[in-house]
C-alpha cells in the first residue's frame, strides 16, 4: 500500500474516500482509508489528548478514536453511524485511527486542487465536485495542530 | 522447539501479569500486584491541607503513619481526572510512600502482555499508564505506580509536613 503524503498528488487525478460529518462532506486520500466499520464498542479511559474519545478494539487491535468533528464543525456534534478506519504518520510511524462519520461514504477519483491561505493548514487541497468543493484533510497536519492547541 | 511440562509453564507466567483490578469513579483499571504493599481501609488517614497550596499536589488528601514511615494519599480520581470519586480503599504501593485512594478493589488477576498505549494518546496518559492490558475484548489500563507522584513532589510534601505543626516527629520517620 502506497502511503504517501497526501499533498503529494496535487494536480494528478487520485482516489478520495469522502466522509460526511453533519450536513458537509470532507476527503481523505484513498490510500490512507483501510475500511468502513459499523458502530462498535467505544471504550474510554481517562487520558488529556484533544480529538481522541476512546479506543475500538478490531481484530485485536486497539485503535484510538479520533472524533474530528469538533475542529471540522465547530461546536456542532452530528450522530455518528459508522467508523471511517484510516492509517496516519505519527511519532514516525503508522498508526490506524478510527473517525467517527455520519454516514455512508463514497470512493470518488478526482484531481486534488490547491487550497487558498484563507484555509486551515490541515486542508491539504480542495476537490471540485458537482455541486460542492470538498476539502482534503491531511489527518498528520490535524492531529498535530490540535496536540500543540 | 519443543518445551517440557515445566519450562512451558515458566514460559506461561512469564506472559502474563498479575494484576489488581481496581475501579475509579467506574472506570476499571489495573495495577501490577508486585507495585501494592498492602491494601486497607481508610482508618488513620490525616487530612492534609497544606498541599492546597500547591496545584500539582491537590490531589494529595491524606497523610498517614505506616511502620514509622509517613505515607501520601493520592485520589485516584484527582489524579486522572475523572468524575468525583468515592473512595473506600486505599492500595499502598510497594516502591514509594505513596498510597493510592481508590472507590473498589475488585480483585486480582492475570492479563496477557500488555500492549503499548497507541501513538496518538500523547497527553499526561502517556505517564500515567504503563500500558493496555486487554482481555476478551475489554481494553484495561494499567497504571505507572510511579506517576502518582513524583520523587520530586514526595520531597516538597515531606518538607510541608515538618514545617506543618504537630508533624515534626512524623515528617523525620519519614526522610529517615
Amino acid at each position: 500500500m502506497n502511503l504517501g503524503h497526501p499533498e503529494s498528488g496535487l494536480g494528478r487525478e487520485q482516489r478520495f474516500v469522502l466522509f460526511p460529518l453533519g450536513k458537509k462532506r470532507f476527503a481523505l486520500p484513498a490510500e490512507r482509508v483501510s475500511e468502513l466499520s459499523k458502530p462498535d464498542r467505544l471504550q474510554t479511559f481517562p487520558h488529556t489528548t484533544r480529538l481522541l474519545t476512546g479506543v475500538l478494539v478490531r481484530r485485536g487491535k486497539i485503535i484510538p478514536v479520533c472524533d474530528l468533528a469538533p475542529v471540522l464543525l465547530g461546536s456542532e456534534s452530528p450522530k455518528r453511524k459508522f467508523f471511517l478506519i484510516a492509517s496516519s504518520q505519527l511519532d514516525g510511524h503508522w498508526e490506524t485511527t478510527a473517525i467517527p462519520v455520519s454516514g455512508e461514504c463514497e470512493l470518488i477519483s478526482g484531481i486534488a486542487r490547491h487550497s487558498t491561505g484563507r484555509l486551515p493548514a490541515y486542508v491539504s487541497g480542495l476537490l471540485s465536485l458537482a455541486d460542492e468543493i470538498v476539502q482534503i484533510i491531511d489527518l498528520e497536519k490535524l492531529v498535530a495542530m490540535e496536540g500543540k492547541a | 522447539m519443543r518445551l517440557s511440562r515445566r519450562e512451558q509453564g515458566k514460559k506461561a507466567s512469564a506472559q502474563a501479569i498479575a494484576v489488581i483490578l481496581f475501579h475509579v469513579a467506574d472506570i476499571k483499571f489495573a495495577i501490577d500486584a508486585a507495585e501494592v504493599d498492602e491494601i486497607r481501609n481508610l482508618d488513620g488517614l490525616a487530612p492534609l491541607s497544606s498541599a492546597r497550596a500547591h496545584p500539582q499536589l491537590t490531589k494529595v488528601k491524606y497523610s498517614f503513619q505506616r511502620q514509622r514511615t509517613m505515607y501520601f494519599a493520592v485520589d485516584a480520581g484527582l489524579h486522572f481526572g475523572t468524575s468525583p470519586a468515592t473512595p473506600t480503599r486505599i492500595m499502598v504501593l510497594r516502591k514509594s510512600p505513596v498510597a493510592v485512594l481508590v472507590d473498589k478493589i475488585d480483585r486480582m488477576s492475570e492479563l496477557p502482555p500488555l500492549r503499548p498505549l497507541p501513538a496518538a494518546f500523547h497527553g499526561q496518559e502517556k505517564k500515567w499508564y504503563a500500558g493496555i492490558g486487554m482481555r476478551n475484548e475489554e481494553v484495561i489500563p494499567v497504571v505507572n505506580p510511579s506517576a502518582f507522584l513524583t520523587k520530586a513532589e514526595i520531597m516538597v510534601l515531606q518538607r510541608m509536613m515538618s514545617v506543618e505543626p504537630g508533624n515534626q516527629m512524623a515528617a523525620g520517620a519519614a526522610s529517615a
